[in-house]
């Protein structure tokens, strides 16, 4: 981690008609830092996320990306999703295409990178979750954990400045999750900036430089892994521990 | 036993008229291959022009989409080529027969090819927008990368049975005088005065292209179905 700012939310507000969902978020993320986000079903940690690469539009606030303002034109927020990859709880993987092509998909149409290179950079990702011998097999014949592990693959391969992750092990079997965590810590490990949605508490604890609790849509806490599940200070925060522990 | 006899003689009879008019088909054959053929492929591009309109966010196009498929859903298909072939030229507009007949299953089958291929575009789960787009892609590359391709893999099944109705429906253009199967043998039934053999061989002429076109279907669609383990 260093002093480099990576994003930054200034007061950002997020309505989906009457429904305040988020109240001023207001949060910088430095590179290489991990920033678990943690909080109630309905807090709105999705919603979060998913503001940050404009899937969803805010109402009010600013995000810069690498110091950069993203203005609601189309060509900055292409530019931004380029720039900043998305790993679903569902995964979300192309079923028409190989393995191997999800993972090559962004450069090739998006960067429009050489056939040759591209194929060479998607096995090694693959290589990296574990997943090589995978390349000419379609999704449905993966498992959850392997899914997961080639989205996350498929992000990587657009070289993300940061990666946002939301739930990326909700949907998975018990014994599916850790085979998906172990390739984040990994990522982790290499200095990739991330913002991960969790409900791993032991995970986020390990993992995060940062954890993130959200209450109904307003940071109510930032911390360290230890002064948020040791020392929580704000009460929600100690009663939102002692209800999952 | 005479009675024996006498089965086998007309069995005999009703072949020998099927031998000697199928070969007489063959114009008529070629008529309803021209209907079929270019009413499907105006009516799949027709039916993507008017999906794509539907797809805009403009509500004026959407509204035209909306009226057009509304008439020929609402409308009998011989009324629809009664009106090209016979209320067309009352405004100038004249064709002969055949372009007519094809107009007019064309504007029909791309209604209906339309209505598959947007039922298609909207089964795609949200996701997978969402997944292209947040890779960087822009709507269009996330629209024919990714949502188009599997929408018309998930559309061919409906798409082929659209296309042999369309086979089928190329006999109401015996209404506006084109000798394809059905009217040239409804002609030869009355010089005959011998119907049945003559219908016999139509049935089996129609019979043996949407058999075809099955088997096509059917491969084509294994095709596609490869990443369904
Ligand atoms: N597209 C939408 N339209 C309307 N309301 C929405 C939409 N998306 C989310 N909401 C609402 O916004 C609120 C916050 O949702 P969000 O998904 O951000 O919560 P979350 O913290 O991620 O919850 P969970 O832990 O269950 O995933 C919820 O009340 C939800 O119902
Ligand atoms: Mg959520």
């Amino acid at each position: 981690m260093n002093d480099k700012v990576m994003i930054k939310l200034v007061g950002l507000h997020k309505s989906f008609d009457e429904l305040e969902v988020l109240k001023g978020i207001d949060l910088e993320v430095h590179e290489g830092e991990v920033i678990s986000v943690i909080g109630a079903s309905g807090s709105g940690k999705s919603t979060m996320l998913r503001c940050i690469n404009f899937l969803e539009k805010k109402n009010k606030g600013d995000i810069y990306i690498d110091s950069k303002l993203i203005k609601k034109s189309s060509h900055d927020i292409n530019t931004l999703r380029a720039k900043v990859g998305m790993v679903f709880q569902t995964f979300n993987l192309f079923p028409h295409k190989t393995v191997l092509k999800n993972v090559m998909i962004g450069p090739s149409v998006i960067k429009k990178a050489d056939k040759i290179k591209a194929k060479e950079k998607a096995m090694e990702l693959l290589r990296n979750v574990g997943l090589e011998e995978k390349a000419d097999v379609y999704p449905a014949m993966l498992s959850g954990g392997q899914q997961q592990r080639v989205a996350i693959a498929r992000a990587m391969a657009m070289d993300p400045q940061v990666l946002l992750f939301d739930e990326p092990t909700s949907a998975l079997d018990p014994e599916l999750v850790g085979e998906v965590l172990q390739v984040i810590d990994e990522l982790a490990k290499s200095g990739m900036t991330m913002v991960i949605v969790t409900h791993e508490m032991g995970f986020a604890r390990e993992v995060s430089d940062r954890v993130v609790f959200l209450h109904e849509g307003k940071i109510e806490e930032i911390g360290t892994p230890t002064e948020i599940f040791e020392n929580p200070k704000s009460e929600r925060l100690q009663s939102f521990i002692a209800s999952i522990w | 036993m005479e009675h024996i006899v006498e089965i086998l003689n007309s069995i005999g009879d009703f072949f020998a008229v099927v031998f000697k008019f199928a070969p007489k088909f063959d114009q008529a054959i070629v008529y309803t291959l021209e209907l079929s053929v270019f009413s499907i492929l105006l009516g799949t591009v027709i039916g993507l022009v008017v999906t794509s309109l539907k797809l805009t966010k403009l509500k004026w196009l959407q509204k035209i989409a909306d009226v057009y498929i509304s008439i020929v859903r609402g409308t009998p298909l011989l009324l629809q080529l009664y009106f090209i072939f016979y209320g067309l030229p009352l405004i100038g507009l004249n064709f002969d027969a055949l372009t007519s007949a094809i107009i007019g299953l064309a504007f029909h089958n791309g209604a209906y090819i339309s209505e598959i291929f947007r039922g298609a575009i909207v089964s795609i789960h949200y996701g997978q927008d969402e997944a292209a787009r947040a890779l960087g892609m822009t709507k269009i590359q996330a629209f024919f990368h990714v949502i188009l391709p599997q929408a018309v893999k998930q559309s061919v099944p409906v798409l082929g049975n659209q296309f042999i109705i369309a086979i089928k429906d190329s006999s109401l253009a015996s209404v506006i005088t084109i000798t394809e199967i059905t009217l040239t043998a409804r002609q030869f039934s009355a010089a005959t005065y011998n119907p049945f053999p003559i219908l016999f061989v139509a049935g089996v002429y129609y019979y043996i292209m949407i058999t075809l076109l099955t088997k096509l279907l059917q491969w084509v669609e294994r095709r596609l179905s490869v990443n369904e383990r």
